[in-house]
């Protein structure tokens, strides 16, 4: 029974592609989650959705130049990404109006573009590629990429933690104080970028933005305090991302929508029976406790 | 008789306007270092406006806001409901964050800010709810906690948009013991009331927001008003009877 254990989890393993493919697993993991949950905290979590969509144009125009290179493909979605979230900025500035729709739309645009570059240049297979994810096609460069772009977005979560949290709870605090405020935001909506770019070669452009949603939103009904939300989230994406891979191997499923879906499995779980506002923990009614002082 | 009190915070000639309609103008005036002013004014009379053109958030159309008080002394409280209050903070961490301005938000805390954040908290009866998170709060102590963070921050300037408003009367009575000693140390103070008993023992100078103009005024002279005419002069100055808390 034990040996037949191992062998599920260790067997796939034997092969290089499965070994990069889980090494980016990881490296998306520890850090999707993270920004995931501070997008929830601000009420942000469909425009990471939606932005996940806006790295595709890019993509495919990278596609278009250079071919199915990963490399390439990264470069293009980030810099596809961080246009899109200055452009919808600079729009929501200049209009005064609320910043989802001007996101969206730009979404929308960018999305139907990107369909048609890669059908263009490509063929249905690229497209699928593209939108579904290729975790079992990275390659070494692409690996490194995937590494550094996770180290950078570690570190600038580790410089810029506090104010990120603080611009979460209640932006007008930092924007009063001056100096941190835009770069702030900027700083985020850049690491955000960059997370979908990662989670882009695993999951595709579709669903990059199922391990930095899915598992934060699983997290706010396991603990009311950041630093738990962070590890649970952190815990959950790994549990669903490694599942994920293993399964897909075994069972022939494409891995993206494997990861996925055991991450929404998380979800679904988390919504019944998270002790923080769980529909169990409601059914139960509230919880007895001393009055304060 | 301004003109004898240091101000550090002056209005000249101020036109402000929301959406292209202009809400204030020709608002000249100064506001008292060591004071607190209330803005009184019936809802539309541009409170808000004008707490926003002060704290630069809204560009004017004409004339300025001098303010000499440093941009990191400066705080803003709007109404209270503007918190997510299911955010994953505890009392402390908030007041914490006040700390900023000092230290960088870049850096840890070190122990001379924990030793200050308990004082804090402790000067506004919050020390036992150090670690609640702010969603189980009152309202009463999630203003004191707020409150907390500007005293944190050793705020000069402060505004607060009504601040005493779904809070117990014991939290007021902390409050405004907190608020009367920073005016005591130089802070210029700037609230929103309605409620002219809260009036009457809070503020030291009141300015009238109506027809798009402000008009500078004392404490007396508006319970004078008050008390010699009945309800629709209350009403045309936008001051309703006292609020139940």
């Amino acid at each position: 029974m034990f040996d037949a254990l191992l062998w599920w989890f260790t067997a796939p393993l034997e092969y290089a592609f499965m070994r990069r493919a889980l090494v980016a697993c990881l490296a998306l993991s520890f850090t999707a989650p993270v920004l995931g949950v501070l997008l929830t905290l601000r009420g942000m979590s469909l425009m990471g959705e939606a932005l996940s969509h806006a790295i595709l144009p890019g993509v495919a125009v990278a596609f278009m130049l250079a071919g199915f290179s990963l490399p390439a493909m990264m470069l293009g979605g980030v810099t596809a990404g961080l246009v899109t979230v200055a452009v919808a900025g600079g729009v929501t500035q200049f209009s005064g109006l609320k910043e989802d729709a001007a996101m969206t739309s730009l979404f929308l645009i960018a999305m139907a573009g990107g369909v048609l570059i890669v059908t263009l240049s490509g063929n249905a297979l690229d497209l699928g590629h593209v939108l579904f994810g290729t975790i079992l096609g990275v390659d070494n460069a692409t690996l490194l990429l995937v590494a550094l772009a996770s180290s950078l977005i570690l570190a600038g979560l580790a410089v810029a933690f506090r104010a990120l949290v603080v611009e979460a709870l209640d932006p007008l605090f930092l924007t009063l104080q001056g100096r941190h405020a835009g770069w702030t935001h900027a700083l985020f909506m850049t690491l955000v970028v960059l997370s979908l770019v990662v989670g882009f070669q695993t999951l595709g452009t579709l669903m990059a933005a199922g391990l930095m949603l899915l598992p934060a939103a699983a997290a706010r009904y396991w603990s009311q305090r950041l630093e738990g939300m962070l590890a649970i989230a952190i815990g959950l994406s790994l549990a669903a991302s490694v599942t994920g891979l293993l399964v897909s191997y075994h069972a022939e499923l494409p891995t993206g929508p494997s990861i996925v879906l055991l991450a929404g499995l998380g979800y679904g779980v988390s919504t019944v029976a998270g002790p923080c506002r769980g529909l169990w923990a409601r059914y139960r009614g509230p919880r007895r406790e001393s009055l304060p002082q | 008789m301004e003109a004898q009190h240091a101000s550090r915070l002056r209005l000249h000639d101020l036109q402000l306007a929301q959406a292209n309609r202009t809400v204030l103008e020709h608002v000249d005036g100064r506001f008292r270092d060591g004071a607190v002013t209330a803005l009184v004014g019936a809802n539309g009379a541009g409170k808000s406006t004008l707490i926003q053109g002060i704290m630069g958030m809204l560009r004017p159309v004409r004339g300025r806001v001098e303010c000499a008080v440093p941009r990191e002394r400066r705080a803003w409280l709007p109404q209270q409901l503007a918190l997510d209050l299911t955010f994953p903070m505890s009392v402390e961490e908030l007041v914490m964050t006040g700390s900023w301005p000092s230290h960088g938000a870049l850096t840890g805390y070190c122990a001379r800010h924990y030793r200050r954040g308990r004082e804090v908290m402790a000067r506004l009866g919050i020390s036992h709810l150090a670690h609640r998170p702010l969603g189980e709060l009152s309202g009463g102590q999630r203003q004191r906690a707020l409150i907390g963070r500007t005293l944190m921050q050793e705020a000069e300037l402060l505004l607060l948009d009504e601040p005493f408003a779904n809070v117990d009367v014991e939290t007021v009575d902390v409050l405004m013991t907190v608020l009367r000693d920073m005016t005591a140390n130089g802070a210029t103070i700037i609230v929103v009331l309605h409620d002219m008993e809260q009036l009457s023992r809070l503020a030291d100078e009141v300015v009238v927001l109506s027809g798009g103009h402000a008009e500078w005024t004392s404490v007396e002279s508006i319970a004078r008003g008050q008390a010699a005419m009945a309800g629709t002069a209350r009403l045309s100055l936008g001051i309703p009877g006292v609020r139940a808390c």
